[in-house]
């Protein structure tokens, strides 16, 4: 058991019991005799890295995950969920970060969603609405009912989407990265509807990488790592730095160092500036976001999921249109769409392969898509495209059977390089990169930091964005950490680890 | 995500199922046309001759012209249903400046021939812009911007017309689309030139390859830094001005310019686009595809009056053969999407 620092938390009794859950997919074990205890009136934060085995265990909880072995016991009565709509029933609610509202409904519609009072088999608006409006007072919530949900703030939208959870008779409610899209003002009214809800008896699970947060409304933290439970401890008298100890490699060392010690950043070189954006905001994700770039130099974006780095990367590319100023070598772009991006000398490998790739086409087909323009100008000149792609075959040892051969049919690290190559031709001034080494594994990681680098030593500027810090450390020269939508931290010159990455985001 | 991992060379047996299931959108068709041939052959002697074979050539032409445009347009997963109605309005236009017996009562304006006919392709050249500024720059999903330039146009013919028939048209209108040379209609030249043309631009040029880069996956090709919002606005226009050809043709081809008189080819113009081959998912499919389509709907629609057939049940049949087709199409485009999944 890894229960050994467990200590019991205040008051309440045993509300929700896990003992010995296990659960894999495929070949990958995701949870290891796993115990979880969540009292009555409780809120108990979970946290760990990416595919540490906490949406693991909460889709089981939830009923999402139905085949598993262990047990779980509710008021301690042994369940087995068949489905959602089983925990449901049985009073386990969940609150995803992606909003499951009905924008163009009205705040009782959704509140009441699926389950609208009807009389004679028309659905009773007047009752609809004051019982919505009593049940939204009752929990704090200052709204009119009768409001369009998609015209309300997204932190509004949240806790309407809890009362809904709440309404429809969970007692158990699970929060899956809550805070993640709120502003400083609206987490704290979520806190305090939070709160108001535990004085009436509601327990909450709540996962979130933002730690600070978890700390404040957390009664009890359980850390987890690599499939294992590391500890339970009440939240009382501990620190951010004690819990990303624990997440990143604290105790049961046995279970493998995800801490991997200091990193040396290169020394800030007098180099020239490729890149500028200065005050760039788009939507909700990006504020007031300004860096540089220069030749020579692979600068890390590091941040969570959610905390806009995506968005950045499309901003600087051309596909988002954002406010603010973007410079390349000293000439300010306007960037009205993706094809002038590629103009100006920018290149872009975004995270997923689907979206950059095209399966169906040949090797030569993909690799020559961004340079039809430089080498044809009617006529496709095939011979010229296959002979560009053997190189990039070679030089970067794509397995495959020849140019010729679909996309599809090689491997996911060989379609990364590929992705890679379709930029190489013709080196561009800027090359940006959003998770250039997600799902791969080893060997393939390795050959592709490999090139990264080769390519910053011949004086190429290069942006890599990734929620993995581990992405981040093994590639940047300097690193800016981004959260909700700004940059908070930079870490240029002298040694980084990951848990002061961890710390900043 | 799913990551791919096929090994490299894979099994000679496999390969074939794969080979055939990635070519079952270009087998069936062929197959369809086969047998439609051989069945209408020993059903009547009348339907193998040469004579005939003109004759289903001349039928598929104006439908051909069409989906010359159409197979551009759909090969990008767009789709254009304003194409019959532009058809209609710009063989209009051609007649509209036209000199008209005096009894037509529209226009009359005693332009030379050449003028009307450049007026007439501005018309069809201009409502394709109309489409792709809708569908690019407004951001209308193409089956609604499309739906409404077909009234659009309609209603555009109407105006012009009001209810008459006109018979005139420029000389070189009325040869291209009843005339012949050498014995062969000149319609049936133009619908050949046409196609060749669309399948050189298609298979040889860059702007070919974007159309299939577009179709097949838009999003990377975004991510590319093709300016996926400029080729699908150009295929648009490209569908129109086709249409427009087809239309001033058919005009000629019919021997009047009047309100709906090309309404059918709409419908026989995407079917033989699809029926063809031509994954409606874009990317996939061509003008062969589109070739073999347009002689599976000729064969069929000619061959139907060659047999002993209620002429009430030929509308039914071609409806079950376009779903029959349809089915294939989506399935085939599933099997590829198994074949890559599952390697």
């Amino acid at each position: 058991m890894n229960a050994s620092e467990d200590a019991s938390g205040p008051g309440g009794a045993a509300l929700l019991e896990l003992s010995g859950i296990s659960k894999s997919f495929g070949g990958v074990q995701a949870l290891r005799d796993v115990d979880f205890t969540l009292r009555a009136g409780e809120i108990h934060g979970l946290v760990g890295e990416n595919g540490a085995g906490k949406s693991t265990l909460m889709k089981i909880i939830a009923g999402v995950h139905t085949d598993y072995s262990g047990t779980m016991r509710i008021n301690g009565e042994t369940v087995r969920f068949r489905s959602a709509r089983d925990a449901l029933d049985a009073g386990v609610g969940m609150v995803h970060q992606e909003l499951s509202i009905v924008p163009d409904l009205s705040v009782a519609e959704n509140v009441f969603l699926g389950v609208q009072p009807t009389r004679g088999g028309v659905i009773a608006w007047k009752r609809m609405v004051r019982e919505a409006r009593e049940h939204l007072a009752g929990l704090g919530i200052d709204v009119d009912p009768r409001e369009r949900m998609g015209s309300l703030s997204i932190g509004l939208q949240q806790l309407i989407e809890i009362a809904r959870v709440i309404f429809s008779g969970a007692r158990i409610i699970i929060l899956d990265e809550p805070t993640s899209a709120l502003s400083p003002p609206e987490v704290e009214r979520l806190f305090e509807v939070l709160r108001r809800l535990k004085a009436d008896g509601s327990s909450f699970i709540f996962i979130s990488h933002f730690l600070d947060d978890i700390l404040r409304i957390s009664d009890e933290i359980t850390i987890f790592r690599n499939g294992h439970k590391i500890v339970s401890s009440p939240t009382e008298g501990i620190d951010k730095l004690w819990v990303i100890e624990r997440m990143i490699g604290v105790g049961h060392e046995e279970l493998g160092e995800t801490y991997t010690g200091e990193f040396t950043l290169r020394p800030k070189a007098e180099k020239k500036v490729m890149l500028t954006a200065s005050g760039i905001s788009y939507e909700r994700s990006l504020r007031n976001v300004s860096l540089e770039v220069h030749a020579g130099e692979i600068l890390g974006i590091y941040g969570f999921m959610g905390c806009g780095v995506l968005e950045l990367t499309r901003a600087l590319f051309g596909k988002i249109k954002p406010e603010g100023v973007l410079a390349l070598d000293g000439d300010t772009l306007r960037l009205s769409n993706t094809a002038k991006a590629r103009r100006a000398g920018l290149a872009f490998v975004p995270e997923s392969r689907r979206s950059m790739l095209f399966h169906h086409e040949p090797i030569f087909k993909n690799a020559t898509i961004a340079i039809l323009e430089r080498i044809s100008r009617l006529w496709l000149k095939p011979r010229n495209e296959r002979d560009i792609t053997q190189r990039h075959v070679e030089s970067l040892n794509i397995k495959t059977a020849g140019v010729d051969a679909l996309l599809g049919q090689l491997s996911g690290g060989n379609q990364q390089k590929v992705a890679l190559a379709k930029w190489l031709t013709h080196a561009p001034k800027v090359l940006i990169l959003s998770e250039p080494t997600r799902g791969m594994d080893v060997g393939a990681k390795e050959d592709v930091v490999k090139i990264v680098r080769g390519l910053r030593d011949a004086g190429m500027a290069i942006v890599v964005a990734s929620t993995e810090p581990e992405t981040i450390l093994s590639l940047a020269d300097r690193i800016l950490v981004m959260k909700k939508g700004e940059i908070v931290r930079e870490f240029a010159e002298g040694t980084v680890s990951k848990d002061r990455l961890l710390e900043a985001a | 995500m799913t990551s791919v991992s096929d090994p490299i060379t894979a099994p000679a047996r496999r390969s074939l199922g794969l080979w055939f299931r990635n070519q079952l959108r270009n087998i069936a068709p062929f197959v369809t046309l086969l047998f439609l041939v051989i069945f209408f052959s020993v059903a009547s002697p009348s339907f193998l001759t040469m004579a005939n074979l003109q004759n289903i050539l001349n039928q598929v032409s104006i439908t051909g012209i069409i989906a010359v445009g159409l197979t551009f347009v759909i090969l990008c997963a767009e789709i254009d249903l304003s194409v019959a109605a532009i058809a209609n309005v710009t063989g209009i236009v051609v007649a509209y400046f036209t000199l008209q017996e005096s009894y037509v009562n529209i226009a009359n304006i005693p332009l030379s021939g050449g003028y009307a006919v450049v007026f007439a392709l501005l018309a069809c050249f201009a409502l394709g812009l109309v489409n792709a500024a809708g569908v690019t720059m407004i951001g209308i999903p193409s089956f609604i911007m499309t739906l409404a330039m077909m009234q659009i146009a309609d209603g555009g013919s109407a105006l012009l017309v009001r209810g008459q028939i006109a018979y005139a048209v420029p000389p070189i209108i009325s040869t291209l689309g009843s005339g012949r040379i050498a014995g062969v209609p000149w319609i049936v030249i133009v619908a050949a030139t046409m196609l060749l043309v669309a399948h050189i631009v298609l298979t040889y040029t860059r702007f070919g390859r974007y159309v299939y880069m577009v179709g097949g996956n838009r999003e990377a090709a975004e991510y590319s830094g093709v300016n996926v919002k400029r080729i699908i606005g150009t295929v648009m226009v490209i569908g129109a001005v086709c249409s427009g050809i087809a239309g001033m043709l058919g005009v000629a081809y019919f021997g009047s310019a009047q309100q709906n008189e090309f309404t059918p080819y709409l419908l026989d113009a995407i079917a033989a686009v699809v029926v063809g081959g031509t994954s409606l998912f874009g990317g996939r499919g061509g003008i062969g595809n589109t070739i073999v389509g347009l002689f599976v709907l000729g064969v069929l629609n000619n061959g139907l009056d060659h047999v002993q057939i209620d002429p009430f049940l030929k509308i039914l049949i071609r409806g079950l053969i376009l779903l029959a087709a349809l089915i294939i199409n989506v399935y085939a485009q599933r099997l590829r999407e198994t074949a890559r999944a599952g390697g």
